[in-house]
């Protein structure tokens, strides 16, 4: 199993999940910011350009967020990352698809890359503006609704955890404030070591 | 029984031919989305991200999000055969819904469809566009692939079709593009199945 990252990128997600799992691995940085997901060595893996991407041990490659941490989870059921139960299972699919089809893109990929919504320079700072706004709408959203006490579903820790912890991080890269239960989060995230090596291998 | 909310020819109408496809009773609720309705009190009591597909189960539980809800009919539905049996097959439906929802949906037809919620300044509405229609045809480029040689995207049909299909929808009717070959042919076989013709007549399409 090898999976593609980019430091700092969603992609923290599926590496604490990886670490979680404790089974060996191995990983491969690129950067989403240098243009290297866009060069032919990439592409012939991806042709989508993004990260996370999983290279399973058949050679076979998984792409998208919510697939790669939901077959991870799956696949590895001693782990404990995801409920036994159809119900379970869906409420973590609704978590992962929040959190990576709408937070992120809408919210957060308006502040890190304004460019890509505005060419004109002089709109960008309205861009990041309205990304900081609905980031925080969508997080509060979330805070509200959300069913468990420590972690996100009632059931306990699960992959959709570590979704919501590349986010957590985030938080504090684009100066938003987060409501108390996200914060709390993220030190219960912190706290775990599977997350600290994760975060140990992205510095390096 | 399940009730759907959805707004005509929205994604929604995916999780309605799911619906049609298990034959067992629903009921379907229109939201009027041109005049707001999905932010007035009594749908965003139910939903707070004020968005359709939403599902009100037998319970009177409520789930959201298209892929999870494809994947709660499709499991509990064993006997409609709504997605491949083995965790490797239910993956790959995933990741071809994850494409078309997250991917070409809210990132590239958003972009062809509402610019301004993109660029705040008018004079990037065209490029805003311009980037969507590229950003579409090359998420059509990566199911094109995958169709080569099936019928469906996982060879029988799943809960992975429908999104395919509502996608491929809007590039033919409301953006009046060309389908690639495989994709176009996907989408004739889409449209012959019986379940997806009570969808596109319920929903004033056909």
């Amino acid at each position: 199993m090898k999976l593609i990252y980019s430091p700092g990128a969603c992609s923290l997600g599926i590496h604490v999940i990886l670490e979680e799992i404790g089974q060996p691995f191995e990983t491969q940085r690129v950067s989403t910011r240098d243009g290297s997901v866009h060069k032919p060595e990439f592409t012939a893996i991806n042709p989508k350009s993004k990260v996370p991407t999983l290279i399973r041990d058949d050679g076979s490659v998984l792409t998208e967020f919510q697939t790669i941490a939901f077959w991870l989870a799956r696949a590895n059921p001693s782990a404990g990352l995801i409920p036994d139960d159809l119900e379970g299972q869906a409420r973590v699919l609704e978590m992962l698809d929040y959190i990576c089809g709408t937070i992120h893109p809408q919210g957060f990929t308006r502040q890190f890359r304004p460019v890509n919504f505005a060419r004109d320079e002089a709109d960008q700072p309205r861009v990041v503006a309205q990304g900081k706004a609905l980031a925080e709408k969508y997080l509060a959203l979330l805070a509200d609704s959300w069913k468990g006490d420590e972690w996100l579903l009632p059931t306990g820790y699960s992959v959709a955890d570590a979704a919501l912890f590349f986010m957590d991080q985030w938080c504090g890269r684009s100066g938003i404030t987060p409501p108390d239960r996200i914060t709390r989060h993220q030190q219960s995230m912190l706290a775990r070591p599977a997350v600290q090596r994760a975060l140990a291998r992205e510095a390096a | 029984m399940n009730t759907l909310y959805y707004a005509p020819g929205a994604c929604s109408i995916g999780i309605h031919i799911l619906l049609e496809e298990i034959g067992q009773p629903f009921e379907a609720k229109q939201l009027d989305l041109k005049n707001g309705a999905q932010f007035k009190p009594d749908f965003a009591g139910i939903n707070p991200k004020s968005k359709v597909p939403t599902l009100v189960r037998d319970d009177g539980s409520v789930l959201t999000e298209y892929p999870a809800i494809a994947f709660w009919l499709a499991a509990t539905n064993p006997a409609a055969k709504l997605m491949p049996a083995t965790p490797d097959g239910q993956a790959m439906a995933l990741q071809y819904t994850d494409h078309a929802v997250s991917t070409m949906h809210m990132q590239a037809f958003s972009r062809m469809f509402r610019p301004s919620n993109f660029a705040p300044g008018e004079a990037d509405a065209e490029a805003v566009k311009a980037r969507g229609r590229e950003l579409y045809e090359k998420g059509f480029a990566v199911m094109e692939k995958a169709l080569a040689g099936k019928d469906y995207l996982c060879g029988d049909f799943s809960f992975a079709d429908t999104a395919l299909f509502y996608v491929s929808m809007w590039w033919v009717m409301r953006m009046d593009g060309t389908l690639p070959a495989n994709v176009a042919a996907h989408y004739a076989r889409m449209l012959a199945r019986p379940a997806v013709q009570r969808v596109m007549a319920a929903e004033g399409l056909a």
